[in-house]
C-alpha cells in the first residue's frame, strides 16, 4: 500500500467529492479549500446565529416566560 | 461510474497505476455505509467545534466591532450638541456604563434587552418585564440592565469579581451617576423578576430610592441562573469641559 497515495481506494463522501473534482492534486487541494471556507462562511454567517437563540447558553435576562 | 473512477485514477494517481488492483478495488455497500456514517460523525465534531469558536471569539469580534461604531456615535452626538439635555434621546445609546472592578473598557447602554440589542455588545435597560427606572429622570426606582456574560462582546464576563462597595459610575451627556455596589446575588432563577423592582427587596431594601441592578446569566458559559449585582446611588456630578473622571475612575 505504501506505493498507493492516502486518498485513493478511500470511499465515503469526502473520498467521493475528490475522485469527482478535476484537476492535479494541487488544483484539487485548492478547490478543496476553497470548499471548506464557503462552509465554514455560511455556518458563521447564516447557520449559527439562526441556532443560537434555539439553544440554552446565552439568555441572560430575567422574565417571566 | 465504475469506468470514470478507473480512468480517474490512471490519469491522477501514477505510481498507483502500477498497483492497480489495491486501487480499483470498489468496496462493498456496508463498507460506504459505514464510511460515510463515520464521516458525518467526523463532520458533527467539527461543526460543533465550529460553534464554540463561534459562541466564544466570533460573536465578540462582530460584537466588538458594532459597540464601538456605536459608542463613537454617541460621544461624536455629545461633542456636537446634539441629543437632548439629559440625554433623553434613546435611540443610539443613552450613556457609558464604567465598572473599575469588571476591568473592562466603558460599556455603552441602549434601551431595551432584546437579543437584537445585546449582541452589539452593549448593555441594555429593561423596558419588560419591569420598566427600567432612567437615572437621568431624576424620580426614584431601579436603573436595571443586562448583558452578556459569554459572547457577543461578553460585557458582564468579570461580574462576580465585584465586590461590596465597589463603585459603579453611569456617565451620560452632562453628568456621572457614582452608584455603590451593596447587593449581591450570585444565583437566582431566570423567572425571578422581582430583582428588577422598583425597591429590590431581596437586597435588603424597604424603602424606594435610587438603585442599580446589573443582570447576567450565571455559571459562565451557560444560561442555568442568574447572577444580580445591586448598587445605590451615591452621588451626582456635573461632567465639567474636560469630561474629567469621578474619582473612583482615576
Amino acid at each position: 500500500m505504501g506505493l498507493v497515495p492516502w486518498y485513493d481506494g478511500r470511499d465515503g463522501m469526502y473520498g467521493w467529492i475528490w475522485r469527482h473534482l478535476p484537476g492535479s492534486t494541487w488544483v484539487r487541494a485548492l478547490i478543496s479549500l476553497a470548499l471548506v471556507v464557503a462552509v465554514v462562511y455560511v455556518l458563521f454567517q447564516y447557520v449559527f446565529p439562526w441556532a443560537e437563540p434555539l439553544l440554552p447558553f446565552n439568555d441572560v435576562t430575567v422574565d417571566n416566560q | 461510474m465504475a469506468a470514470t473512477t478507473d480512468t480517474d485514477h490512471e490519469e491522477h494517481t501514477g505510481a498507483a497505476a502500477s498497483r492497480p488492483s489495491a486501487a480499483r478495488r470498489r468496496p462493498g455497500p456496508i463498507a460506504m455505509a459505514v464510511s460515510v456514517f463515520g464521516e458525518l460523525l467526523i463532520t458533527a465534531g467539527l461543526v460543533l467545534g465550529l460553534f464554540v469558536a463561534y459562541s466564544l471569539w466570533w460573536t465578540n469580534v462582530v460584537a466588538d466591532r458594532a459597540a464601538g461604531k456605536q459608542a463613537d456615535q454617541v460621544r461624536d452626538d455629545w461633542a456636537h450638541g446634539r441629543g437632548g439635555p439629559g440625554a433623553l434621546d434613546t435611540k443610539n445609546g443613552i450613556g457609558f456604563l464604567h465598572v473599575p472592578a469588571m476591568r473592562n473598557d466603558e460599556v455603552l447602554v441602549e434601551k431595551g434587552t432584546s437579543n437584537k440589542i445585546l449582541n452589539d455588545g452593549v448593555a441594555g435597560y429593561y423596558t419588560d418585564p419591569v420598566k427600567s427606572a432612567l437615572p437621568m429622570s431624576g424620580k426614584a426606582g431601579n436603573f436595571s440592565l443586562a448583558a452578556h456574560r459569554d459572547g457577543h462582546g461578553a460585557a458582564f464576563h468579570n461580574i462576580d469579581k465585584i465586590e461590596k462597595g465597589d463603585p459603579i459610575v453611569f456617565e451620560t451627556k452632562d453628568k456621572w451617576y457614582v452608584y455603590k455596589v451593596y447587593g449581591i446575588l450570585p444565583e437566582t432563577s431566570k423567572y425571578n423578576v422581582k430583582v428588577l423592582s422598583a425597591v429590590p427587596k431581596e437586597s435588603g431594601k424597604k424603602k424606594p430610592g435610587h438603585y442599580i441592578t446589573l443582570t447576567t446569566c450565571t455559571p459562565v458559559y451557560t444560561s442555568t441562573y442568574r447572577y444580580i449585582v445591586w448598587g445605590e446611588l451615591e452621588r451626582v456630578e456635573k461632567v465639567d469641559a474636560d469630561r474629567t473622571p469621578p474619582e473612583e475612575l482615576r
